[in-house]
């Protein structure tokens, strides 16, 4: 194998609103390359399929990734004017598409293992790339493709202001979920008179009304939810005895004479995506031993601790692989622990 | 007593004991992200066993279920809170205490 050639480009695309212009940017890239030297350049576009196509018989998903690539093909006879001059070349390939993908590190293995193949030198990402679904996947790709010595890049493409979304378009499931907690709700509260199944069944329609547009982020999973139920089961008395031995830990600190405490503001990468992930986890860390999470961005968190005990703690990952376990299931829970992964690091602030 | 009553009356105790930690350890800890431990962790711990013996004492079905959806909540909405406090006074540019100022500043 030889070095990685920054004149091989690698663009993994996706169905964003941004794809084309991630096109013609990185066709615009490779063409100043051709022309600055004499370097034959490659320019290859891959397709890494979702989470989506689990089953990698799928016959839909397949298709939706080639279909894309035909589009792909297509916008580069139009940006060339043609085939592609001389000197340049361009490969579309659909990659991954064997295997179960979930977490962005699979998706940058599978990147990894391409570009590796090819000699690649130089990633261009869409801004707006993320075939995983809901969960924010940029960053922690970027992140990963430059660890391995990929040099990456975001196309600088216009795209809209990206708000937070609040109220999403709501449909079926939503309304009928939200329906279903709000009635159940009701009743678990009510004397079971006949009146209550009448006004619970009021109540819960204007609340399904007001409130499913806003209450889930993405289309609640009739199979992956109640797994998730489950397993929340089995997380709740875990967190509770992390909780106990937390107060032991403050307890003992607090009433100690000297008050023994040396905190530090400890900069935290968790490998859990998504709201519902990332939310459990930074309530669990505020209520276990002597940790408490001061702000939280994307999946940054910055974490205060009281003592060196709980920075170990926080380091050992406990909490962090029990929440990818609650939402991801078993196999998500053998990632490395954050201090293996180097992924927790002391904030200092000057004077 | 019967062990009910017993059980009743150890969570009430041990929920102001830890009640009594958070007092203690507001006024004793240095900063406001310290305090706020005290306050989210054991504040937490003390009011959901004061509930759970609520819970066991009322013994009619409904109010225990109440009472136990009181409990979820607190340990929802308790951390959050702090959360909310500790992100606040970080805006605020609060720089947390350290270990090396014990003498001199509070």
């Amino acid at each position: 194998m030889t070095v990685p050639d920054p004149h091989r480009l690698l663009v993994p695309v996706d169905d964003s609103v941004t794809v084309r212009n991630t096109v013609a940017y990185a066709i615009d890239q490779a063409e100043t390359l051709r022309r600055d030297g004499d370097a034959p350049v490659e320019l290859h576009f891959v397709v890494v399929p979702g989470t989506r196509a689990v089953d990698p018989d799928a016959p839909e998903e397949l298709g939706a990734a080639t279909d894309l690539l035909d589009r792909v093909a297509v916008w580069t006879d139009e940006d060339f004017g043609g085939d592609p001059p001389e000197g340049l070349s361009v490969t579309l390939e659909v990659v991954g598409a064997d295997r179960y993908l979930f977490s962005p590190g699979d998706y940058a293995d599978v990147l990894l293992e391409y570009a590796a193949d090819r000699d690649i030198g130089r990633a261009i990402l869409d801004p707006e790339y993320n075939p995983g679904g809901a969960a924010p996947m940029l960053r922690p790709l970027e992140i990963e493709l430059a660890r391995n010595g990929l040099e990456v890049e975001e196309a600088p493409v216009e795209r809209e202001a990206r708000q937070t979304v609040l109220a999403r378009a709501a449909t079926l499931p939503k309304y009928l979920s939200v329906f279903a907690a709000s009635y159940l709700f009701y009743l678990l509260l009510s004397p079971w008179k006949p009146l209550d199944f009448f006004t619970g069944a009021i109540t819960a329609t204007l609340v399904s009304a007001l409130l499913a547009p806003i209450a889930f982020s993405k289309q609640p999973s009739i199979t992956r939810v109640p797994v998730q139920l489950v397993r929340m089961t089995i997380y709740v008395p875990y967190l509770l005895w992390q909780i106990a031995l937390a107060n032991l830990h403050i307890a003992k600190v607090v009433l100690h004479p000297s008050l023994p405490i040396d905190p530090t503001v400890v900069r935290y990468r968790a490998a859990v995506w998504g709201d519902a992930p990332v939310t459990t986890l930074a309530n669990s860390i505020t209520l276990t031993p002597g940790t408490l999470t001061i702000s939280v961005s994307d999946r940054a968190f910055n974490v205060h601790s009281l003592t060196d005990n709980s920075r170990d703690d926080l380091e050992a990952g406990g909490l962090e692989r029990a929440v990818r376990f609650v939402f991801y299931g078993r196999e998500a829970a053998a990632i490395a622990s954050p201090g293996e992964r180097d992924d927790c690091e002391e904030v200092t602030y000057d004077g | 007593m019967t062990p009910l009553e017993w059980a009743i009356v150890a969570l009430a105790a041990v929920g102001a004991f830890f009640g009594g930690v958070a007092a203690v350890g507001i006024v004793r800890l240095p900063d406001i992200y310290t305090r706020a431990h005290a306050a989210s962790k054991s504040d937490t711990l003390g009011a959901v066993l004061a509930l759970a013996a609520v819970a066991l004492a009322i013994q009619t079905d409904l109010s225990t279920i109440k009472a136990v959806f009181l409990l979820l909540f607190m340990f929802l909405t308790n951390p959050t809170a702090a959360h909310a406090i500790a992100r606040a006074a970080e805006d605020q540019g609060i720089r947390p205490w350290a270990a090396e100022n014990r003498e001199g500043d509070p």
